[in-house]
């Protein structure tokens, strides 16, 4: 799920002691001293962590094969063997912003490290049993790098498949019901806009909430006043070195992560929903109870506690649909209770019970049939208590932590514009206006006090979809 | 800080507001109903009944994979810039066609469903559900022959 945003931000307090310092750049001979100017503001050795990297040509190349692809199938799914069918989608985005770096290096330059690329195949053997495979390359700044994962992989029997009802099971890798646009999140044709609303749907944590590793049980109940489906998934949740980054943070030594590793627990979401008229109005309630815990690896320096993160949110989803317009809202309440994860001399700092708040507003206007407009608030506060920061840039200062309040919440105001050129082709450009921190990727910003409060940020992306 | 927290509690009020409209705009459709395009199928598919509209919602929506008898249902729709197809959206099935193609997306970049097959025109439709077993589609009434049936449906 969407964990954790508040993790990211938890800036290990140990600089201005006699305690080595994570972030220290990678020429310091010894730690800053107490109180000394080096103490209060340290660029981390990593930050070239989000520069320019390799997977450049691989991606697109790959992106290539898929344009190639794509054209010669024109938007169309190919039908391989009776019952099996194939489908992919390639998306380059383009970033630029005059404060903090979001998808890469995109402070006062452009960058294009943004590349999506996924192919997918299903096959029905029988009417009720059908197996589905994703494969995906997602660059994501530096969330992500490029690097094939199996994005979803799974058998789907359908128990009943009736007029008006349906129940069957999910079994393998499965794309997480949460929200309305987790599910299918990596295809730029589905979403509203160049990327989803940042406080519900997080870039930073997208690995860990994407997809998992169980069962999932489905089920339709189909009604003159509308249907009612449930998708429940208890799963393990996939736990790689972006998740890691997410839940503890970016500290590191010469580029290197935290000593340890992040495994996972079983986990649990559910959404119930509500839609009328093949979806003119949809309702969804989700819940989600997502564990983790952390298992440090002595380093001498560094002797970090065993950490626990649950993290258990809540999503309330209404859309309504016209033909032209398209009104949307999600709010959701994201309760993390947080242990450990910390240097033993800073636990006291470490430890967090809060109760975060996301929502947003989302009007999508189709004034042609190819040209959509859309706009959006989208706001996220990572403790609804303090919801400007300022007690916990206090708590931080007292151990000499130079912490802007403003990586504690954000609100950002969007609006942007698609044009379909074809049905298996889309352009995207979009602005954004931000105000505060609170779910910009550690990996494109190091230093939680080096991020800039308002920022503007242009983006553009292309798609293709077969 | 203060300002933070009137944006917040303003936050909470749209959110009711924005409820409310979508629940007013939800209470005022009416939709209409013309009688040139039917619902046909292939000769083998059981018809004993009327079909309500919420299950062929759930059909042309790729939700309900298998006719009453366990076949597997094979849905042809048209290209989506052919003009019959947004005419049988919104005026057999009341859906629009942005939300049917959104309905199969989700099911195909999700691994929990498949996409309808496409096709070009109406004869294209009308060989290939004749001739597939176990296929739904739609035609306007002067395009259909006795080489396939008309699904009775319980609008």
């Amino acid at each position: 799920m969407n964990p954790n945003l508040r993790h990211a931000d938890y800036p290990i307090p140990t600089r201005c002691h006699s305690y080595p310092e994570p972030y220290r750049p990678m020429n310091a001979s010894s730690p800053p001293l107490p109180g000394s100017p080096a103490c209060r503001r340290i660029r981390p050795a990593c930050a070239t962590i989000a520069g320019g990297r390799s997977n450049n040509t691989v991606a697109a190349r790959s992106l290539c094969a898929l344009l190639a692809l794509g054209v010669y199938a024109d938007g169309s799914a190919f039908e391989l063997l009776d019952g099996v069918q194939v489908h992919g989608f390639a998306t380059q985005g383009l970033f630029t912003s005059n404060g903090n770096n979001f998808i890469g290096p995109s402070a006062h330059s452009v960058s294009l490290q943004f590349t999506e690329l996924g192919m997918n195949a299903s096959w029905s053997p029988l009417p009720k049993l059908r197996f589905s495979i994703q494969g995906l390359s997602r660059r994501a700044g530096g969330i992500q790098d490029g690097s094939p994962v199996l994005d979803f992989g799974l058998m789907d029997y359908s128990f009943f498949d009736e007029e008006d009802y349906r129940l069957g099971i999910r079994l393998g890798r499965v794309r997480l019901p949460y929200g309305l646009y987790n599910d299918t999140r990596d295809v730029a044709f589905t979403r509203p806009s160049i990327l989803l609303p940042q406080s519900i749907y997080p870039e930073r944590t997208r690995n860990y909430t994407i997809s998992g590793d169980g069962a999932g049980y489905y089920g339709e109940w189909r009604n003159p006043w509308g249907n009612l489906t449930f998708d429940f998934v208890t799963y393990f949740p996939r736990t790689e070195e972006s998740a890691k980054i997410a839940i503890i943070g970016l500290k590191t030594v010469a580029g290197n992560l935290t000593p340890g590793s992040i495994s996972s627990d079983l986990s649990y979401v559910g959404r119930l929903a509500y839609d009328l008229d093949g979806g003119r109005l949809r309702l969804a309630l989700t819940g989600a109870y997502v564990t983790t815990h952390y298992d440090p690896v002595f380093t001498w320096p560094y002797d970090y506690l065993a950490g626990n993160d649950q993290f258990f949110p809540w999503i309330v989803s209404g859309q309504y649909n016209t033909e032209d317009w398209t009104f949307t809202s999600e709010y959701s309440l994201r309760p993390i209770n947080h242990s450990g994860f910390a240097p033993v001399a800073f636990a006291r700092y470490a430890d967090e019970n809060v109760i975060g708040e996301a929502y947003y507003f989302q009007v999508q206007y189709r004034f042609t049939p190819r040209w959509e407009l859309v706009g959006r608030y989208d706001a996220l506060y990572i403790n609804r208590d303090d919801p400007n920061g300022m007690r916990f840039q206090r708590l931080l200062g007292e151990i000499g932590y130079d912490y802007p309040a403003y990586n504690r919440y954000a609100q950002n105001w969007t609006a942007g514009i698609r044009y379909d050129v074809t049905s298996w082709m889309m352009l995207r450009a979009e602005y954004n206006y931000v105000n505060g921190g609170a779910w910009l990727p550690r990996q494109d910003n190091p230093d939680p006090a080096a991020v800039a409060k308002y920022w503007n940020e242009f983006s553009f992306e292309v798609s293709l979809r077969f | 800080m203060s300002r933070l927290q009137v944006a917040f509690g303003a936050g909470m009020r749209s959110a009711l507001l924005a409820w409310l409209c979508c629940a007013m705009l939800f209470l005022g459709t009416a939709p209409a109903l013309a009688g040139d395009i039917q619902v046909v199928v292939s000769r083998d598919v059981p018809r004993s009944k009327p079909l309500p509209r919420y299950s062929l919602i759930a059909i042309f929506g790729m939700r309900m994979t298998t006719w009453p008898d366990g076949t597997a249902i094979r849905v042809f729709v048209l290209r989506n810039d052919h003009p019959l197809h947004p005419r049988f959206c919104k005026e057999v099935l009341q859906v629009f066609p942005h939300q049917l193609q959104a309905a199969w997306d989700r099911l195909v970049f999700s691994g929990t469903g498949q996409a309808p097959e496409v096709v070009d025109s109406e004869e294209e439709m009308r060989e290939r559900v004749s001739r597939t077993p176990g296929a739904i589609g739609y035609l306007h009434k002067d395009q259909i022959d006795n080489s396939l049936a008309i699904l009775p449906l319980a609008l």
